[in-house]
C-alpha cells in the first residue's frame, strides 16, 4: 500500500525527523568549531592591542606570539596592578579579555578593570581598553600609555557599522597617529582626556585633536569613549604619574576635583558623568 | 552530452547574474576586493550545489504541501554551516563578508535552482547544476571584484599591483554603485556577443 505523502502523520513526521537531523548536525558543527571560533576573537584583541603599541606589523601569528611573550594581562583591583596568572603561574589573558567584555558596563567605581602592561629593555607601556557608541553602532579602541600615564604612545580604534569614508575613517592611521605625543592631565594634574575638536585642534594644544571631517557624530563618540573610558583608569593613572615624577608635586586639592568643563559644548554633557567626584 | 552543459550553460548563455539577473544584491555588496569575493563565490558553490543534491535526494518523499519549508530548512542548514566554518577558520573574510554571508538564504539564485532543476530531476544532475550555477554566479564576482579592487586600490588580493606606480585609488570604484554600473558593462559586452540575447 502507498504511503499517502499528504497526509497529516506522514507531514508531522516528516518534518519531526527533518528537524531532528538538522538540529543534531548544526549543534554537532557549532560545538566543535567553538573553541577556534573563541580563539579567533581573542587573537583579533590581541593583535589590536600589539597594534595600539605599534607592533603589530608581521603575520598574526607572530603578533599573537609577540603579544603572549611581552604582554602581563593584568586587573586593577581597588587601585591596585594586579597581573593574571593561571595555575601554573604564567600571564593569562583570558579574564582580562573577558573583562573587556562589558566594558560600558563597568561602573567608574568598579573594583576590576582590565589593562595590559608591556615591558621590554626598560620600556614600559600600559594598554587600556575603552568601549563606547558611534553614530551607527558601537566603537571601540585601545589607548597606549607610556609609563607615566599621562601621554599617548598610540592608539587604535575599531568600529562596527560607521560611514565609510567618514566615521569610518577613526580606524585608519592617518587618524590614529594625531593621537601621538598628546597627554591626558593638563599641567595643573587635572584629567581633561583628549577631544575630538570640529573644525580642527589648536595649534599645540595635546589635549586636542582634529576631528573627521562629516563624521562629527562619531567623532564627539570617541570624545565621549576616551574620556568616559579612560576616567575610570584615572586613580590608577594618577599613581603612575606620582611615581613616574617623584619632585614634580601634584597639589591634593586637584586631585578630586570633579571634571566638567566646556569640554563639551553641544548638549552631551549630560552623557558625561563627573568622574571621582567628592561630595564637597 | 548533457551533463556537460549543466555545468557550462550557466557559465555563458545562461548565467545566473547577467541574464536571469538573479542575486544582484550580494554581488553589489561583496566585491570591492578579490579575497571576499572569491570566499563568497566559493561558498554560494558549496550551498547550490549540495542544496541541490539533497533535495534532489529527497524529491520523492516530500509532502508537496510543505516543499517550501523542506527547501528553506535545507538551505538555511548548508548556510549556518558555511558560516560557522568561515568564523573558525577564514576570520577575517567572514568578518568582511559580515551578513551577506547569512544572506545566502535568500539569494534567488539558489532557491530557484532547487525549485526549477533539483524537484525535478536526478541528484548527479542537480548536483552539476548546482556547481554551474554556483560558478556562473562566482565568475562575475571575481570579474567585478578584479575592476573594483585594481582602479580602487591598485591591488590585487591585496598585493600591489599599480599603485606602486604612482595610481592613486578611485574610491568611487569601492562604491556600491560602481558594482551595479560594471555588471552593466559585463552584460553589454556578453550581450554584443549573444546576439539571441538582444530583447527588440
Amino acid at each position: 500500500m502507498a504511503i499517502n505523502k499528504n497526509s497529516n502523520a506522514y507531514i508531522i513526521m516528516y518534518t519531526v525527523v527533518m528537524v531532528v537531523i538538522v538540529a543534531t548536525l548544526l549543534t554537532f558543527a557549532a560545538t566543535s568549531l567553538k573553541d577556534r571560533q573563541n580563539a579567533n576573537a581573542e587573537n583579533e584583541k590581541k593583535s589590536a592591542i600589539m597594534e595600539a603599541l605599534g607592533m603589530a606589523g608581521g603575520s598574526m601569528e607572530q603578533t599573537v606570539k609577540d603579544f603572549d611573550e611581552m604582554i602581563v594581562p593584568a586587573l586593577i583591583v581597588d587601585g591596585v596592578f594586579t597581573p593574571q596568572v593561571d595555575a601554573a603561574g604564567k600571564a593569562d589573558a583570558k579574564p582580562v579579555l573577558d573583562k573587556m567584555a562589558d566594558l560600558k558596563g563597568l561602573a567608574a567605581a568598579e573594583n576590576e578593570l582590565p589593562i595590559f602592561k608591556y615591558e621590554k629593555e626598560g620600556v614600559i607601556r600600559y594598554v587600556i581598553p575603552v568601549s563606547g557608541k558611534g553614530l551607527w553602532d558601537s566603537i571601540w579602541g585601545y589607548v597606549a600609555l607610556t609609563e607615566d600615564g599621562n601621554t599617548i604612545a598610540g592608539v587604535v580604534f575599531g568600529h562596527k557599522g560607521e560611514t565609510p569614508g567618514l566615521g569610518a575613517e577613526i580606524a585608519t592611521e592617518p587618524h590614529q597617529n594625531l593621537y601621538k605625543e598628546h597627554k591626558l592631565f593638563d599641567d595643573n594634574g587635572r584629567f581633561v582626556s583628549v577631544k575630538l575638536v570640529k573644525g580642527g585642534a589648536h595649534e599645540g594644544n595635546l589635549h586636542e585633536v582634529d576631528a573627521i571631517t562629516g563624521g562629527t557624530k562619531t567623532s564627539d563618540g570617541v570624545t565621549l569613549m576616551l574620556k568616559n573610558g579612560l576616567a575610570k583608569y584615572e586613580g590608577f593613572l594618577r599613581s603612575l604619574s606620582a611615581t613616574a615624577a617623584e619632585d614634580t608635586t601634584l597639589s591634593d586639592d586637584a586631585v578630586s576635583e570633579p571634571v566638567l568643563d566646556e569640554t563639551f559644548s553641544d548638549g552631551e554633557t549630560a552623557d558625561v558623568k563627573p568622574i571621582n567626584v567628592e561630595e564637597e | 552530452m548533457k551533463l556537460n552543459s549543466n555545468l557550462t550553460a550557466p557559465l555563458g548563455g545562461n548565467n545566473p547574474v547577467i541574464v536571469q539577473i538573479l542575486g544582484i544584491c550580494s554581488a553589489l555588496a561583496v566585491t570591492v576586493k578579490l579575497e571576499p569575493a572569491v570566499v563568497m563565490g566559493l561558498s554560494v558553490i558549496f550551498v547550490t550545489a549540495f542544496s541541490n543534491l539533497v533535495m534532489s535526494l529527497l524529491r520523492n518523499g516530500i509532502p508537496s504541501r510543505i516543499r517550501i519549508i523542506v527547501q528553506l530548512v535545507v538551505i538555511a542548514t548548508l548556510v549556518i554551516l558555511v558560516d560557522q566554518v568561515l568564523r573558525a577558520f577564514a576570520y577575517d573574510v567572514s568578518k568582511q563578508l559580515s551578513v551577506y554571508v547569512g544572506l545566502i538564504i535568500t539569494n534567488c539564485i539558489v532557491m530557484g535552482r532547487v525549485e526549477a532543476y533539483a524537484l525535478g530531476h536526478k541528484p548527479w544532475e542537480s548536483f552539476l547544476d548546482g556547481v554551474g550555477n554556483g560558478l556562473g554566479y562566482a565568475m562575475i564576482l571575481v570579474i567585478v571584484a578584479f575592476f573594483r579592487e585594481l582602479f580602487g586600490s591598485g591591488t590585487l588580493f591585496g598585493i600591489d599591483i599599480i599603485a606602486r606606480f604612482g595610481y592613486v585609488g578611485n574610491s568611487l570604484m569601492l562604491f556600491p554603485p560602481m558594482a551595479l554600473i560594471i555588471v552593466g558593462c559585463i552584460i553589454w559586452v556578453h550581450r554584443s556577443f549573444n546576439k539571441d540575447l538582444q530583447e527588440k
